[in-house]
C-alpha cells in the first residue's frame, strides 16, 4: 500500500465535518434500536434494556419514544405527535418539528391518516389499525418500582413472573379505600406473562391495548427500556374477579363545543367554581367541530374504541363499562 | 389555557426560545473564547459531565445556554452523540501523565514529592472589589517559576504501597484492544454494572450529585473515611494507533484529573482498599466524591450508595435534570386519572346522606396516602 492510499483512508476515516444523519442517529444506534424493538416484540411486555443516545431534547422529554420514532421514520412516513392527547401542547410541537427536521416526513393531527403516532400519555379516541404504530413515551417503565426499587431484584421478580406484591397492593386499596385507588399507568398482564407499565396513560385507554390491530412500542429514554404489545396480544389490567377493573367515570361530562359525551375529556376550572369539559384528543375534536360545521370533505372520522353511550367496542372485556 | 394552547403552540415556543436569548447578552466568538480563557474550571466541568473534550465547544455551550450548565451539557452531549468513533485512544497510566498538580493526604512526603501546582486551597476567600474600581489587576499578580522545573511525570503512591505489602498487588495486565472495552455511551446499562461501566459513569456524573452521595457518605451514611492517597492534575496526550501504519501517535493533548482514596477498613487480608476515579478536565470536588463512591458501591451495608444502580442512576446530570425538569410539562390526563379516584373516595366515605358510611370515615393519614399515591 503506497503513502496516498494510506493518506487518502486516513481522510475518509476523519471525514469532513457534516451535518446530521437522516433521522439524526447514527447507522449503528438505529442498528441497535432495531434489533431491540424486534426482540421486544418476540417478547410481549419484556423489559429490554438499549443504550439509548443522548438526543437534543432534554431526557425526561419524551426520548425513549423518540428514539424509537426516529429508528423507524422514513421518508414516507405520515408522523402525528400527541401530549396529553393535544397535538398542538408545546412539547409535541416541539418533537414533530424535531422529528420532520431530521426525516423530512409528513406530519398530520388525524389519527386515521398517520402511520407513525408519538404519543405522551394518551391513546387516541378513534380505533387504531393494522399498520399502525403507536409509539407510547414511558418515564418509568417499571410496574415493581413502587414495590421494589432495585432495578436489579425487579428484573429477578419478572423472570419468577413474582407479582404477588402487586396483587397485595390492589388488597391494601380494596381495604383502605373500598376501590381501586391506581390513577394512569394502571399494571397490565401482557399475553398471560409479563406485568407491564402501559405508561401514564389513563386508565380510559388501557383496554384499548388488548387484542389491538396497530403495534404498540414503549420506550423510556431516561431509564434506558422499550418494550412492546405486537398487534393482537392479550392485554388485562390487573383486577380481582370481584372487583372489576374501571376506567374513569365522566359519563356525565359533555364536551364544550361539541356536546359529545363518553370520550376523554379534559376538566377545566372555571371561575365561577364549577368546570367545564372538552374532549383531550384534539385531533378527534377537530374533526367533530369541522363537521358541525359542514367541512369534512378533507376527512373521514372513524369508529371510536368508546361509542357515545361509553360501550367499548370489545364486547365482554370490560366487566363494568365507562364507569 | 397558557402553554396548552388550543393552537399556536409551535410559534409559542419559538418566540420563547428567542425571548429567552435576547434577555442575555449577545454571543459571539470573542466571548466564546472569553469563556474558554477565564473560566477554565467551568468549562472543564462542563467538558466532563459532557464527556467530550473540546474547550471550544463547550466554551460555545455554556455561552449557548446563557450559563445554564445542565443546558450546556446536554448540548455537548447531545453533540457528541452524533460524532463518528473514528478512533481508541490507547489507555493513559499515571506514570506517563505530564502532572502539574499531585497531592498525598496519605504521607508527610511521598516519592517525587508533594506538588501543590495551581490551587486555590489556601486562599483567603476575599472578593477582590479593587477590581471593580479598576485599581487592582490579577494578571499582575505573576507566579515565580522554581529554581529547577520539576519532572515531567511522577511515580504513583499506590505502587509504593503494594512495594510495602499494604495493598493488593495489581492482576497482571492485560492490555485489552481498546475497542473492546465496554462502552458506557453504546452498551446495554445491566447491574450489578462492569466497573468500566462504573467508572465511566463516574467520570461524566454531575458533580453536584456526585458530592451530595459522597459527602453523605463520607459524613455517616456509610463506612468509609476516605484518606486521599494521590490527587492528580494533569495533562496527557491521546495516543491513538495509526490505522494503516499502526505506530502510535499523539493526537493532542486533554487536561485530565484523577484521584484515589484509600481506606483501611476493608479486608486485612487485601490490606488497603482502593477508590478510584478520573475525568476529562481539572475537577478535585468531583474526584474525591467519586473516588469514595467507586469504593462504597461494593459495600455490603445499607446505605442506599452502596449499590451501584443508586449511585449511577442518581448522578446522571442530564437524566437527572431532564427528569426534574419534565415536571413542567403537561400533566392533566394522568392528574384527572386521579382525581376521579380521589372524587370516588371522597363520596364513598364523605358523602352527606352517608349510605356508604358504614366502612367509618378513613383518618387524616388515609387521606394523606391518597394524595400520595396519586402521581
Amino acid at each position: 500500500m503506497t503513502d496516498s492510499n494510506s493518506l487518502s483512508k486516513l481522510e475518509q476515516l476523519a471525514g469532513p465535518r457534516q451535518d446530521y444523519s437522516f433521522g439524526f442517529l447514527d447507522a449503528y444506534a438505529k442498528r441497535e434500536l432495531r434489533r431491540r424493538i424486534l426482540k421486544s416484540i418476540a417478547i410481549p411486555g419484556y423489559q429490554v434494556p438499549y443504550a439509548s443516545r443522548e438526543l437534543p431534547i432534554a431526557r425526561g422529554w419524551g426520548t425513549g419514544g423518540l428514539q424509537i420514532t426516529l429508528s423507524l421514520v422514513g421518508p414516507e412516513s405520515v408522523v402525528k405527535v400527541i401530549d396529553q392527547g393535544a397535538d398542538d401542547s408545546v412539547n409535541a410541537a416541539n418533537l414533530r418539528r424535531f422529528i420532520t427536521r431530521m426525516s423530512g416526513a409528513a406530519t398530520t393531527t388525524d389519527t386515521l391518516k398517520a402511520n407513525l403516532l408519538q404519543s405522551r400519555h394518551r391513546i387516541p379516541e378513534e380505533v387504531m389499525r393494522q399498520g399502525q404504530v403507536l409509539i407510547l413515551q414511558v418515564p418509568d417503565p417499571e410496574p415493581l418500582r413502587g414495590v421494589e426499587a432495585s432495578i436489579t431484584r425487579a428484573r429477578e421478580m419478572h423472570a419468577d413472573a413474582d407479582y404477588g406484591q402487586l396483587w397485595l397492593v390492589l388488597y391494601e386499596q380494596l381495604v383502605r379505600y373500598k376501590q381501586y385507588i391506581q390513577g394512569a399507568s394502571y399494571p397490565v398482564l401482557v399475553n398471560g406473562r409479563y406485568v407491564m407499565s402501559p405508561s401514564p396513560i389513563p386508565r380510559w385507554d388501557t383496554p384499548k391495548l388488548h387484542q389491538a390491530a396497530q403495534l404498540t412500542l414503549l420506550s423510556a429514554g431516561r431509564e434506558k427500556r422499550l418494550y412492546a404489545v405486537p398487534p393482537y396480544t392479550d392485554v388485562y389490567p390487573l383486577e380481582f374477579s370481584d372487583v372489576p377493573f374501571q376506567v374513569e367515570d365522566q359519563r356525565a361530562w359533555a364536551d364544550l363545543k361539541t356536546g359529545v359525551k363518553n370520550k376523554f375529556m379534559n376538566e377545566i376550572p372555571l371561575e365561577n367554581g364549577g368546570s367545564a369539559y372538552e374532549v383531550s384528543d384534539t385531533g378527534y375534536h377537530d374533526k367533530l367541530l369541522a363537521r358541525m360545521k359542514g367541512e369534512d370533505t378533507e376527512f373521514e372520522i372513524g369508529p371510536t374504541y368508546f361509542d357515545d353511550d361509553g360501550n367499548f367496542y370489545y364486547d365482554g372485556y370490560l366487566k363494568h363499562d365507562s364507569g | 389555557m397558557a402553554y396548552v394552547a388550543a393552537k399556536g403552540g409551535e410559534a409559542a415556543i419559538q418566540q420563547a426560545e428567542k425571548l429567552f436569548h435576547a434577555l442575555k447578552g449577545q454571543v459571539t466568538r470573542a466571548t466564546v473564547k472569553q469563556i474558554e480563557e477565564t473560566l477554565p474550571y467551568l468549562v472543564d466541568r462542563v467538558m466532563g459531565e459532557g464527556s467530550l473534550y473540546s474547550p471550544e465547544l463547550a466554551a460555545l455551550a455554556i455561552a449557548q445556554a446563557g450559563g445554564d450548565l445542565y443546558e450546556a451539557v446536554l448540548l455537548l452531549r447531545a453533540y457528541r452523540s452524533t460524532q463518528p468513533r473514528i478512533a481508541y485512544a490507547v489507555p493513559v497510566l499515571p506514570g506517563d501523565m505530564l502532572t502539574v498538580r499531585r497531592i498525598s493526604a496519605a504521607f508527610k512526603d511521598i516519592p517525587g514529592g508533594q506538588v501543590l501546582g495551581p490551587t486555590l486551597d489556601y486562599s483567603h476567600r476575599v472578593l477582590n472589589l479593587g477590581i471593580l474600581d479598576g485599581r487592582q489587576s490579577t494578571e499582575d499578580q505573576a507566579f515565580e517559576p522554581a529554581d529547577h522545573a520539576a519532572p515531567r511525570s511522577y511515580p504513583a503512591v499506590a505502587d509504593w504501597q503494594r512495594g510495602q505489602g499494604l495493598m493488593a498487588a495489581l492482576p497482571p495486565r492485560e492490555d485489552p484492544d481498546p475497542a473492546d472495552i465496554p462502552d458506557i455511551t453504546s452498551d446495554t446499562l445491566l447491574f450489578p454494572a462492569s466497573r468500566e461501566h462504573r467508572l465511566q459513569a463516574l467520570a461524566r456524573a454531575d458533580t453536584g450529585g456526585v458530592l451530595a452521595l459522597g459527602y453523605a457518605s463520607m459524613r455517616g451514611y456509610g463506612l468509609i473515611h476516605p484518606t486521599v492517597n494521590e490527587l492528580r492534575l494533569a495533562h496527557a496526550d491521546v495516543q491513538v494507533k495509526h490505522p494503516v501504519t499502526g505506530a502510535t501517535f499523539s493526537a493532542g493533548r486533554v487536561r485530565v484529573s484523577q484521584a484515589e482514596v484509600v481506606t483501611t477498613g476493608g479486608s486485612e487480608k487485601d490490606g488497603l482498599t482502593i477508590g478510584f476515579a478520573a475525568t476529562l478536565g481539572w475537577n478535585e470536588v468531583k474526584l474525591i466524591a467519586a473516588s469514595t463512591l467507586d469504593m462504597e458501591m461494593g459495600q455490603p451495608e445499607p446505605n442506599p450508595h452502596h449499590t451501584d444502580e443508586f449511585v449511577m442512576y442518581h448522578t446522571e446530570p442530564i437524566e437527572a435534570s431532564g427528569f426534574c425538569i419534565h415536571f413542567k410539562l403537561p400533566h392533566y390526563v394522568t392528574f384527572a386519572s386521579s382525581l376521579d379516584n380521589l372524587r370516588k373516595v371522597i363520596s364513598t366515605f364523605y358523602s352527606s346522606d352517608k349510605k356508604n358510611g358504614q366502612a367509618g370515615e378513613p383518618s387524616d393519614t388515609a387521606l394523606e396516602s391518597i394524595r400520595q399515591a396519586t402521581p
